[in-house]
């Protein structure tokens, strides 16, 4: 910011009288702005046809309204306005000049007119200027197909050009800048629309891009070399209306007609993001976002779009046993699943399970009948929580849900950084924070969260200060209309995670207003909210203490779990599509499938259940999980009584209902203290991902992807770099 | 001699059809609800009420009782596609990379994914699904399940028509002075 407002600067002072006071200040400046509830509707002609719109609603909006769609590049509606482009001229009756229609504010009774010889002359004459800068480069442009401004030139650009280089001096050209390894920049391609650098300082909160230079001469980018280092960068991709940033590790790879698009969810966090996966001769080549406003908008993390070619590598493509000798050697499936089914048989009911990260519903309903069947309770999922806290749907949900946290005013954030454990959740919040004044809080280590927050300290102790009322920011929350408060998931794991659990549980109760829940668990697995409600118990020691005989690890590969905490004679079987830490303690591997290559439920962390659709068809012989332990029951004798996907979905709704009521949201109710004792005891609060650095490798599947690698190594040299800057400097 | 007959015949089906038109005429003058043009005016008919006239009008009519049709055993189809296939109705979702909408606004069929390959010889996409290539487009949710159910598929409805978030788009707040709206980076 270069000019802090004067209540800002008071409220940086840190005093909590002086906070109330800023914020006072601020919501009445807010309520001396917005108009009255309900304003009357206005009457506007667009193309003759009336439309009724609130005051205030831009031209562009209204006629999107009757489904016209006026040309733009750099109007967005998701980021502020910037009416620079100008291809949204359109000529309004008794006005002397085309208007913006991305910018300007009808009036009552204005007559619009988006096809008139004015309107298409203005356009045209855009065209030609934007054109007159643009290389030719389509043929070899990864735009090419997908283009904006190719298609805006077909349909309202001049059929003939009147560029002449009479002086053969070349079209403008301007230096590729170097922004990191996930965005390629051709800046020749830029029509300075300015979208990246709106999103960039809005949504992601990263001042980083900007405009250098004027008129001819404008540029975009960092000024000083450096890399665009966010969690959101891949959304800029999306945004630039030309080829000017696309996809690096995408470059070349296909064109928008060969791929064939699947709609699915991403898993890679427990948002449960939208997204449309792009495939093409069974190879998943791109993942894109999907709009869905409730979840993620039309937005997509950097992990979930680019980790995809982790897809490709370490997947166990065929059944494996160990051998005698130590070695796992690849055996066909009736092979390992007798040798399960046998070393099952002798485990006389002493068998577990634990689900990990990317287990899909259908499979951990299957494990959970399957271990049901031969005699054992023990399911488990890997990551912890509270003990006997998953009683209640309400104790493990995001209550105030992803799209509520928007309305938020108040939010203390518990032992979590959204920022990179949830970064379509932490966009939320810093929406939140710019247009809602929302006040932040947190409790844990210093963390940047591209948003101002008042970071309490790092003491467990302070989580009973607030929730005795005693603290000052107690009083914010207290005062606040929609106050939350979010905990980190990994935070419950701590042996005193209970009493913390339900300290904040009660203090909720008091917090609780009408319709709206403050109580919040920011989940970090895609499975974890599903393997709750289908009733798995949490932690994987729960599983390890009933020693079993038999283990079974559904993508379990967090590594919680060692072969030193078994029985000897224990026999792992694991279920997963990647080799990593669940596959190398395994005594037999049984090939699972990715989330690109199977139909299975996901609920997310506000515990809407969503479903992946196959893209690909999984490695080898790889197989759907629940089809595995489909056939294993059958080997073992105890058979599982669903052949295919839609019984086994019949089951999964007699289990829980709400678990096939796709994409919809099911109240859960008011969290509840899960009868542990009360002494909040234990060291400082500490969080997992601190920095960027510690995003991009979560899982098995992005520990698998070269791309991940690439960013991990790229912020490190970045940060090399600024290390040695300093000590330069001083 | 036919030549005259066709003409005579003509012009005395012209001149029914012009006696008939008179007689309508007369019957909008009797009565303003009677809808029935042809024929010689019936007094009953002109002098009934309109519920009456309704009513026969009901009688008179089809009755047309909705019945299940499944061409699924007709159609050729193999069994395979018929018994173990699941089609999805769907909205096609906004290409993201771009702010296009023109061609998102129907309703979807799409059958579940299967198999495909890179062919050997010259590298192109393969499969053997004759029906991943169908692209069938309804104007509405419910056109789309009874065209499925006609054809014998088993079908799912994924997603629904969510109306869209009204936004107020305001030039003015980049540069508001009391707002975190504004922003220092242009």
């Amino acid at each position: 910011m270069i000019r802090a407002p004067l209540v800002k600067a008071l409220g940086a002072l840190g005093s909590p009288t002086h906070q109330m006071a800023s914020r006072a200040v601020r919501t009445s400046a807010i309520l001396a702005q917005t108009p009255a509830k309900a304003p009357e509707k206005i009457e506007v002609f667009v193309d003759d046809i009336p439309v009724q719109v609130l005051p205030g609603t831009t031209v562009l909006q209204a006629a999107a309204q009757i489904g016209v769609e006026i040309p733009r590049f750099c109007y967005h509606e998701r980021l502020a306005v910037a009416g620079n482009c100008r291809m949204c001229l359109v000529e309004v009756e008794k006005s002397p000049k085309p208007v913006a229609a991305c910018a300007m504010p009808v009036m009552k009774g204005w007559r619009i007119k988006t096809n008139s010889d004015l309107t298409r002359k203005a356009r045209e004459g855009v065209m030609e200027f934007l054109l007159m800068n643009h290389p030719l480069d389509c043929p070899i442009c990864d735009q090419g197909g997908e283009c904006d401004l190719q298609d805006q030139a077909m349909a309202f650009g001049s059929d003939r050009s009147r560029f002449t280089d009479i002086n053969y001096t070349g079209k403008r050209a301007v230096e590729d800048k170097d922004i990191g390894p996930l965005v390629k920049t051709i800046m020749t391609r830029c029509i300075h629309c300015t979208r990246c650098i709106r999103f960039a300082s809005e949504i992601a909160g990263v001042d980083d891009l900007g405009t250098t230079g004027r008129g001819n001469d404008m540029q975009i980018g960092t000024y000083v070399e450096k890399l665009f280092l966010t969690e959101l960068s891949g959304n800029v991709i999306d945004l630039c209306p030309v080829g000017a940033l696309t996809n690096k590790p995408y470059s070349f790879v296909a064109r928008p007609w060969e791929i064939r698009k699947v709609s699915s969810i991403d898993v890679l966090d427990a948002v449960g993001s939208n997204i449309v996966v792009s495939t093409r001769t069974n190879e998943v080549l791109r993942i894109l976002p999907r709009e869905n406003e409730d979840v993620n908008e039309e937005w997509l993390a950097d992990k979930s779009r680019f980790a995809c070619d982790g897809l490709k590598r370490q997947r166990l493509v065929a059944p494996m046993v160990r051998m005698p000798n130590g070695e796992l050697q690849a055996v066909e499936w009736e092979g390992a699943l007798i040798a399960v089914a046998k070393a099952v048989k002798a485990a006389n009911g002493k068998v577990a399970g634990i689900s990990g990260q990317l287990a899909d519903l259908e499979a951990q309903v299957a494990l959970k009948d399957l271990l049901n069947k031969l005699g054992s309770e023990a399911v488990a999922t890997e990551q912890g929580f509270v003990q006997g806290g998953t009683d209640s749907r309400a104790n493990y949900l995001l209550n105030s849900t992803i799209a509520g946290l928007e309305e938020a005013d108040a939010v203390l954030l518990v032992g979590t950084n959204p920022r990179y454990e949830a970064p379509l959740v932490n966009t939320r919040l810093r929406k939140a924070y710019v247009h809602n004044e929302l006040q932040i809080a947190s409790i844990g280590p210093k963390i940047d969260l591209s948003y101002e927050h008042e970071n309490l300290g790092a003491d467990a102790a302070l989580i009973k200060d607030v929730c005795s009322g005693s603290h000052a920011f107690s009083k914010v929350l207290e005062g606040a209309k929609k106050p939350a408060i979010i905990i980190g998931a990994d935070l419950l794991e701590r042996p005193d995670g209970g009493a913390i659990h339900a300290t904040i549980a009660d203090y909720c109760k008091k917090l609780k207003k009408p319709d709206w829940n403050p109580f919040n668990v920011l989940q970090t697995n895609a499975a974890q909210v599903g393997a709750f409600d289908v009733g798995y118990k949490a932690g994987a020691q729960t599983a390890v203490k009933a020693q079993p005989k038999v283990l079974f690890l559904l993508n379990a590969d967090a590594g919680k779990v060692t072969r030193e905490q078994l029985p000897k004679d224990c026999f792992v079987v694991y279920i997963g599509s990647h080799g990593d830490n669940g596959a190398s303690i395994a005594d037999a591997v049984l090939p699972g499938a990715a989330y690109t290559e199977k139909q299975g439920i996901y609920v997310n962390t506000e515990g809407r259940p969503q479903q992946t659709l196959p893209g690909v068809s999984p490695p080898g012989m790889a197989r759907e999980d629940w089809k595995i332990l489909r056939a294993l029951s059958e080997v073992v004798g105890k058979p599982l009584p669903y052949d295919n996907l839609d019984e086994l979905r019949n089951r999964l709704e007699d289990v829980a209902p709400h678990l096939t009521r796709l994409g919809q949201l099911e109240p859960a109710g008011e969290a509840g203290a899960a009868g542990a004792s009360k002494s909040i005891g234990g060291g400082p609060i500490d969080i997992k991902l601190k920095e960027l650095r510690d995003y991009f490798m979560t899982d098995a599947i992005s520990r698998a992807s070269p791309t991940m690698a690439k960013c991990i190594s790229a912020v490190n040299k970045q940060q090399r770099e600024n290390e040695a800057k300093q000590s330069v400097a001083i | 001699m036919s030549l005259i007959r066709q003409v005579m015949c003509r012009s005395s089906a012209h001149l029914q059809l012009y006696q008939a038109n008179k007689l309508a005429v007369a019957a909008r003058w009797a009565s303003s609800s009677s809808a029935d043009t042809t024929g010689p005016l019936d007094p009953k008919l002109a002098l009934a009420l309109p519920e009456e006239l309704e009513q026969r009008n009901k009688l008179s009519g089809k009755i047309t009782v909705p019945t299940a049709v499944n061409l699924g055993p007709i159609s050729g189809v193999p069994d395979e596609h018929l018994k173990e296939r699941r089609v999805r109705i769907h909205i096609p979702p906004k290409n993201a990379m771009q702010s296009g909408t023109d061609n998102i606004n129907t309703w979807q069929i799409e059958f579940d994914n299967r198999d495909r390959w890179e062919n050997p010889l010259m590298g192109w996409a393969s499969t053997g699904d004759p029906l991943s290539n169908m692209n069938v487009q309804f104007g509405s949710q419910e056109e789309a399940i009874t065209f499925c159910e006609r054809n014998g598929w088993r079908w799912y409805v994924d997603g629904a028509d969510k109306p869209k978030k009204e936004r107020v788009k305001n030039y003015g707040v980049n540069f508001a002075w009391n707002k975190r709206t504004r922003v220092s980076t242009k």
